[in-house]
């Protein structure tokens, strides 16, 4: 009778330590999903960035910063 | 097809004619093998004249895994794979090539590991038409999966330990089926038992070439 | 199963799906009420069903005439057995099909594949221990290499290397095709190595008959206790078939929009700077 016992006491626990695993882990990343949206959309909202200062401009119009020494 | 299989595997049995690196390092690998299982299994002869079928084919898994991982490698330097692929070689071709190739450095080193076993383990042949064409068909099979697998694995980092994992449990049926062979033609063993394991092997050879074939073209795509 | 058919497929995100229209992110995927409602239900029977299982499989069914209490297995150990090798298995590898199939393929088809095939590691391993512990008083021996038994073993490790090339960093087409080939040669050598194992088996043990299964008439309530154990453990594998389809899908977004949410939050920095000497800027994106 302990080996019945053994047998299902093994199956069960597994199962169920492999359905909490997998409830964490969707939850973590279910987060970590709405985390990022998050910053997308505040990102999205920013005004965008000019890619550089030189934005219609020449390269050459723009001076580089002295080196300090 | 079959014109770019010759080619292709007349072009890596060049290659390894000049670099012999499977009769340099495999074979000795192989031989390497027999006498750590000698050692494992201890001086009895009875004993490793009974186990000598079964360690012989895996000495020769072994020797496959490393001369799939050879036949792959081949190929990574000077990207030479993107050369075959834009060469225009039918894709069938190029895998019919390696596997023959592949096969064929194989069978070389059967025999001498054939020769081990009878020499060093006291293994008694009785049917020898039995242990060859175990040892044809085993081939064909082993290189067939095992070029197959080497052209999923080819472009990864990991490859070294994907390959055999990946490999071995895919030709447990050749491993089964050369054992019976072996032990169906070894003096004490019974011919006619190793009738059915043939047919397994020549099911699990078609099978595989027949795959290999159609698929070779779209795996390649995937490295 | 979630809306995200979109995100799955592969394709380029249609403009507008965009949340954040001047970041790559693509839309987050959001699980239906209709998939969440489902879940539960499959989730709430399969647990009443497993519960309802062990009881009446522990206490309330008789033990067997030949067998004694250790017939009491027959419920979970061959429903377990089925999941793994049937179930898990052939929806991976039909799963897999489809994926290459250039008509259905689908990142959908990838993901499912690779949950069934997680999913059946565990009622795997689960298959393998209760059947050891179901052989150690039957047999005697915590093992033999039962034609069955061996299957499962070898189907366990051709599992283990599917998950093994999975985690390998790639596209996720390239990972889905190279998964999807993995499991269509595995399936093909499935019944290669059944029969292989079986002639193996009897030709080595002459007749040794396991009787370690069913005897020859099961009827009345330990039927009935069998077909609950098998439709018990089969919802309980649909179950976290979807949890872990669910994972899979929120994975590959996260990896898939890393690299524009790590954009988006310097330019979001950028943003806050006057215009000063650009060597002062890191603004390029």
């Amino acid at each position: 009778m302990r080996y019945v016992v053994g047998g299902y006491v093994f199956i069960l626990v597994v199962l169920f330590l492999y359905a909490v695993q997998l409830v964490w882990r969707r939850r973590r990343l279910a987060r970590a999903v709405s985390q990022v949206a998050q910053v997308a959309q505040v990102a999205a909202a920013a005004p965008p960035v000019p890619l550089r200062a030189t934005a219609g401009r020449s390269i050459d119009a723009v001076p580089i910063a002295e080196d300090p020494t | 097809m079959w014109r770019d299989a010759v080619l292709v595997a007349g072009k890596d049995l060049r290659i390894e004619f000049r670099s012999r690196v499977a009769l340099s390092q495999v074979a000795p690998f192989g031989l390497g093998a027999l006498a750590l299982f000698a050692f494992a299994l201890g001086p009895d002869r009875v004993i490793m004249a009974k186990g000598a079928p079964g360690l012989f084919w895996v000495a020769v898994l072994f020797c496959t895994v490393l001369a799939i991982q050879r036949s792959v490698s081949v190929e990574s330097a000077n990207g030479a794979r993107d050369g075959l692929r834009l060469s225009g070689i039918d894709p069938a071709g190029l895998y019919l090539g390696k596997s023959a190739a592949v096969a064929v450095q194989l069978v070389v080193l059967e025999v001498l590991l054939a020769a081990g076993v009878v020499l060093l383990y006291g293994a008694r042949i009785a049917v020898p038409w039995l242990i060859v064409a175990s040892c044809a068909l085993g081939t064909i099979g082993l290189a067939a999966t095992g070029t197959l697998y080497g052209a999923l694995s080819s472009g990864l980092r990991v490859r070294e330990t994907l390959l055999p994992f990946l490999l071995l449990p895919i030709v447990a049926p050749v491993l089964l089926a050369g054992t019976r062979i072996w032990q169906a033609g070894m003096a004490g063993g019974t011919p006619s038992d190793g009738t059915q394991w043939l047919r397994l092997l020549v099911v699990f050879d078609a099978v595989y070439l027949a795959i290999g074939v159609a698929l070779f073209g779209p795996i390649q795509e995937t490295a | 199963m979630t809306d995200d058919r979109s995100a799955s497929t592969g394709t380029l995100p249609h403009p507008q799906a965009s949340v954040a229209p001047n970041t790559g992110v693509t839309l987050a995927p959001v699980q239906t009420s209709r998939a969440r409602v489902t879940e539960y239900t499959i989730g709430t029977l399969a647990l009443v069903g497993t519960v309802a299982t062990v009881w009446l499989g522990v206490w309330v069914t008789p033990p067997d005439k030949v067998q004694g209490d250790l017939v009491r297995l027959v419920y979970i150990h061959p429903g377990v057995a089925w999941v793994a090798l049937y179930l898990a298995f052939g929806l991976a590898a039909v799963s897999s099909l489809l994926y290459l199939w250039p008509r259905t393929r689908s990142l959908f088809w990838d993901r499912l594949a690779a949950a069934s095939v997680e999913v059946g590691v565990v009622f795997n391993i689960c298959t393998l221990v209760s059947g050891s512990i179901w052989g150690k008083p039957t047999w005697g021996v915590w093992w033999v290499w039962d034609a069955r038994l061996t299957l499962t073993a070898v189907l366990l490790i051709m599992f283990l290397g599917y998950m093994a090339l999975r985690r390998v960093p790639a596209e996720p087409e390239v990972r889905a095709r190279r998964s999807a080939f993995v499991a269509l040669f595995a399936a093909v050598d499935v019944p290669l190595v059944h029969f292989s194992v079986n002639w193996w088996n009897t030709l080595h043990q002459g007749a040794t008959v396991l009787n370690a299964n069913l005897s020859p008439q099961i009827h009345g309530s330990m039927a009935w206790t069998l077909l609950l154990g098998f439709v018990a453990l089969t919802l309980l594998f649909v179950w976290m078939l979807l949890v872990r389809y669910r994972i899979g899908v929120l994975e590959d977004w996260l990896a898939d929009n890393e690299l524009d949410l790590a954009l988006a939050e310097r330019q979001s920095e950028g943003a806050g700077l006057d215009d000063k000497s650009p060597s002062d800027q890191g603004g390029a994106a």
